[in-house]
């Protein structure tokens, strides 16, 4: 009896322990979601109110004044179109790198991890301006890619170590070429792998405000910049901030709850290995 | 917001009338009054109220001349590294764009990526008389020329107001301040942060805090500069940014110099500070009653006489330029010349727009929608003005950060800091600036 | 044409992502070292001249950077030293089988995906001093209310916060990982041994997971060290200069003046700082074999 009790407060008190550190990470983004219903006045109304009349006017102001659907499309054929590029770059340079521990090349990818991103804008306007890529979603879509690329080389040339090396061995013992290997066996034994990849890639495309600042135009002008210029503008009108916060991060966070496995793996992976 | 889509609903009406007056119905290409039809061209803009008013105008000039629009507008902080990112390259496609002349006149100018307008104003062919560039501000124009060169058409101007509210000047039986003394009496008041009210509120972000500090350096006898150099360390300066420093700290808000505009404008709007000094052209949505907590208690004044008596800014916010890098330059002309027509002009001051052209003004009619005695403070503003709000040097955004940097520092100290030696230092810093670029010690 | 291929399958794959790179990253880079030897300058009429050190030796005699050095060392090792601390925490709390542990590592992954510029945004409307939550807070705790991101020094511990709310996740998952992976035996060795559940972590769990927090500790500091977003937007490096750090300085060198030869001279210093940690701490790893 006695164990048990103490058993079911220990229980109790180790759960509130968990709340009162997990808690404080999904708090905020709920107060967001919440002041992306209210009006200005209820926003800034203290103490919070928990209980209101939802209204749907930021969302409006957010969709049909501020064309947000737009932006929406921008991010999603900017973020959608440099993963698959840098996939498909991204992979063969991966698997020849784990193959042939052409660790130079691998050691000069990652670095591009390191650079501080504005070191890069001033060069690549001039690049792409000699290339008249400037207002096109070429030259956004390629400087993503600088992020995504060395991501999923990094995540796929340590799931590539893990693949045993007979498996392209067997399949060239069956007549194929060592690329008909890669393409028909190594790729499709590596889903879960490019899954990881694919989806961080996206996510930090999707995110990215820096490049976007200086590189995109109207025509390519992705959310972040959206969201940003929308503060600034006229008089700040928070609940219509919040609610372009939704737009904006929604959609990542709906695809991370699908694919939450990957995430995890791809954001704790190699740290782990050691 | 019902207001506006009415007005928006006037304005269109009209369009469509005055379009219909002008006849012609439209012909093909060929047609000898659409020389430009067919031609595309890039319009740079800044996101600004004029901006709004003008976007939906547009379609109608496209009409009238069969030049293609495409209009881009970015918010200011952005505007300007775009704008030099892509001349810098030489491989602009921008033909018209939105440009700020005291803030990069002087850098666009060195670089020559304005089209120098002097020519094309001078040419009968290409700017009909009845556009008429004698009707705008004298000020204005000198604005917009360097070296006897003409590089942009002003668009509005804006000088700086004291916004109040009326309704807690009544209940501590205060009157509109004309003094600055009177200013910080009133401040100090009406300052209770007990309730949530702080007396005054101006900017206090380190760049953005300088033209509005300009105001007050004036009043107080001092400036940015004379005669090629730097003068911030005289006692009249050092003054002013005492003065400066003491109100907003005393009675200032929390967090003030983390404040732009925007912010200082959302806490006005929503009723937590009696005073707000600031550019004319913000007093749109105060007034309006879906945005405002305040709209029907907000007062107006002209900036109160310090020392060396009243003398606030009055400047050209916003001109129009075409891009020398321009490859369509007659038909960038023509949308810039469009833009700052009369018709045009008198459309955005019925919106509350403080437009450049003296006829706009004359017309008592376009201003019968303006805040009751508003027009009167900005025509006053206009005659007791300077017509420059920060130093008037190419390097102007690293100097207003030199200068910003004491005007925070006078902040945080409510004035009390030892500020002397650091204007002394910000005064060498920006001659240093001066100098590297040829301008210093005429 | 496949035998071409698969005999050449060295250099034929790596191909195209080696061009990207140098393209890219390559280009860039060496671009950058270039400009910070000339005093490239929009001010001056866009005339290049080649100056040698000069921008270097000027960067030497300028307190702002120093300040901006101070300030991108005193964000980062705040930030990642919180964060390590409470992930840590986090992940020893969270390493047991329990109903929810899935919601739990959920709801962990949300600040990291979240898009940091609306999440900068959203924390300054939280700190703003008259009418946001964080106030509203300390004031019903019946503390003194503080103004934030308009004090001196405030501003960067309440830029810290908001990077600890974001990437604390990401150590605790990554930690979490570690702990799943460590070898049982130590511990049922311990357990013979009758050592206390302090003694073991002290001892076993922590030394074991070294490698682990290390390496977690360097991908943060290098984002730390990169933080732009956050900072760009809620404060812009005020007030004053109070939170510019050097990616905000050679941002406002850049693209607010337009000194393009000084800007590059600053990323090269960024860059030395970020590279020269990751280094030190590759060899600190090494060295002491942990």
């Amino acid at each position: 009896m006695m164990d048990e009790k103490q058993g079911l407060k220990a229980k109790i008190f180790w759960y509130l322990m968990v709340l009162m550190f997990i808690l404080p990470f999904v708090l905020p983004l709920i107060w967001i979601l919440m002041a992306s219903f209210k009006t200005q006045a209820q926003i800034v109304a203290m103490p919070p109110e928990w209980i209101f009349a939802p209204t749907l006017a930021n969302y409006k102001r957010v969709f049909i004044e501020q064309n947000f659907g737009k932006f929406l499309l921008n991010s999603s054929i900017i973020a959608v179109g440099s993963t698959v590029l840098s996939l498909i770059i991204g992979l063969p340079a991966a698997y020849t790198i784990s193959r042939y521990k052409q660790n130079i090349l691998g050691i000069f990818i990652l670095l591009a991890r390191l650079m501080p991103g504005i070191s890069y804008l001033i060069p690549w306007f001039i690049l792409f301006s000699k290339l008249r890529l400037v207002d096109t979603f070429t030259s956004l879509i390629a400087s993503h890619m600088l992020v995504g690329m060395p991501l999923i080389v990094w995540i796929m040339v340590n799931y590539f170590d893990g693949l045993p090396k007979e498996l392209e061995e067997a399949a060239q013992v069956d007549g194929c070429t060592l690329q008909g290997a890669f393409f028909r066996v190594v790729l499709p034994l590596s889903g879960p792998g490019i899954m990881t990849a694919s989806t961080l890639a996206f996510l930090f495309s999707w995110n990215n405000f820096m490049f976007s600042l200086v590189l995109s135009v109207e025509q390519t002008k992705t959310l972040p910049l959206a969201i940003y210029g929308f503060v600034s503008y006229a008089e700040v009108s928070w609940g219509s901030v919040m609610a372009a916060a939704v737009v904006i991060i929604a959609p990542a966070i709906i695809l991370t709850m699908i694919f939450q496995r990957y995430v995890i793996k791809g954001l704790t992976m190699g740290a782990v290995k050691g | 917001m019902r207001k506006v889509c009415l007005l928006l609903a006037v304005v269109m009406t009209l369009v469509l009338i005055a379009g219909c007056g002008g006849g012609e119905p439209a012909k093909p290409a060929a047609d000898p009054a659409k020389p430009f039809a067919g031609k595309t061209i890039r319009f740079v803009a800044a996101n600004h109220n004029w901006t709004d008013v003008i976007k939906p105008l547009i379609p109608e000039f496209e009409k009238q001349t069969g030049i293609k629009v495409n209009m881009e507008s970015y918010e200011e902080q952005q505007l300007t590294p775009k704008l030099t990112t892509e001349f810098t390259s030489n491989a602009s496609t921008i033909d018209v764009f939105m440009t700020r002349p005291l803030q990069e006149g002087r850098l666009f100018s060195k670089n020559k990526w304005y089209e120098n307008l002097s020519p094309y104003l001078a040419d009968a062919k290409k700017t009909p008389a009845e556009w008429d560039w004698k009707d705008f501000k004298k000020s204005a124009i000198d604005a917009v020329t360097l070296e006897g060169t003409v590089y942009a058409v002003p668009v509005v101007t804006e000088g700086e107001i004291v916004y109040y509210r009326k309704d807690l000047f009544e209940k501590a039986g205060l009157k509109a301040p004309t003094t600055l003394e009177e200013l910080e009496e009133a401040a100090k008041k009406l300052h209770d942060p007990a309730n949530g009210i702080a007396g005054v509120v101006v900017r206090g972000q380190r760049n953005p805090s300088v033209t509005q500090f300009s105001g007050f350096l004036f009043s107080f006898g001092a400036d940015f500069l004379k005669n090629g150099r730097c003068v911030l360390d005289t006692p009249e300066s050092l003054k002013a940014f005492q003065y400066y420093g003491r109100i907003l700290k005393n009675y200032g808000p929390m967090g003030v110099t983390n404040m732009s505009w925007p912010q200082a404008q959302a806490l006005f709007q929503s009723g937590k500070v009696a005073i707000w000094i600031d550019a004319s052209t913000l007093v749109g949505p105060l007034m309006d009653k879906e945005k405002s907590a305040v709209y029907d208690k907000v007062a107006f004044t002209t900036f109160p006489a310090g020392p060396a008596g009243a003398k606030p800014y009055d400047v050209v916010p916003w001109a129009l330029a075409v891009a020398a890098q321009s490859k369509n330059k007659d038909a960038a002309w023509e949308f810039a010349k469009w833009l700052t027509s009369k018709d045009i002009m008198n459309k955005a001051i019925a919106k509350q727009q403080t437009v450049a052209r003296n006829s706009s003004w004359a017309d008592k009619e376009a201003t019968k929608n303006w805040p009751a005695g508003f027009a009167e403070v900005v025509a006053k503003t206009g005659q007791i003005s300077l017509s420059y709000d920060r130093p008037l040097m190419t390097a102007v955004v690293e100097a207003r950060d030199v200068i910003g940097d004491v005007i925070v520092k006078s902040i945080e100290t409510g004035g009390t800091a030892d500020l002397a030696p650091m204007l002394k230092d910000a005064t060498i810093k920006v001659n240093e600036m001066l100098a590297k670029n040829n301008e210093g010690g005429k | 044409m496949n035998r071409f291929i698969e005999r050449n399958i060295v250099w034929i794959f790596p191909l195209p992502a080696a061009l990207f790179i140098l393209l890219m990253m390559a280009f860039p880079v060496l671009y950058t070292f270039w400009v910070s030897f000339t005093d490239w300058s929009v001010a001056s009429g866009g005339n290049v001249h080649f100056i040698g050190l000069k921008n270097y030796y000027d960067l030497l005699n300028n307190p702002r950077f120093f300040n901006a050095v101070k300030m991108t060392f005193y964000f980062t090792i705040l930030a990642v030293g919180v964060e390590t601390v409470l992930g840590v925490i986090i992940a020893l709390i969270l390493n047991r089988e329990f109903w929810g542990k899935g919601i739990a590592k959920t709801i962990l992954l949300l600040p990291m995906v979240a898009t940091p510029v609306a999440i900068g945004l959203a924390w300054t409307l939280f700190y703003e001093p008259t009418i946001g939550l964080a106030n509203y807070t300390l004031r019903s705790l019946g503390l003194q209310a503080s103004s934030w991101l308009a004090s001196r020094d405030m501003v960067v511990p309440a830029l810290a916060i908001v990077d600890i709310w974001e990437w604390t996740p990401m150590i605790a998952l990554i930690v979490l990982a570690g702990l799943a992976s460590l070898p049982v035996e130590p511990f049922e060795a311990a357990k013979v041994d009758g050592a206390s559940a302090f003694q073991t972590l002290r001892y076993i769990t922590l030394p074991l997971l070294y490698p682990t927090i290390l390496v977690a500790v360097v991908l943060r500091s290098i984002d730390a060290f990169k933080t732009f977003d956050i900072i760009y937007t809620m404060t812009a490096g005020g007030p004053g200069f109070a939170s510019e750090t050097l990616n905000i300085y050679a941002y406002s060198l850049g693209f607010g003046y337009f000194n393009f030869g000084a800007a590059s001279s600053a990323l090269v210093a960024l860059l030395a700082i970020v590279l020269g940690s990751s280094l030190l701490t590759l060899w600190v790893r090494k060295t002491w074999e942990i």
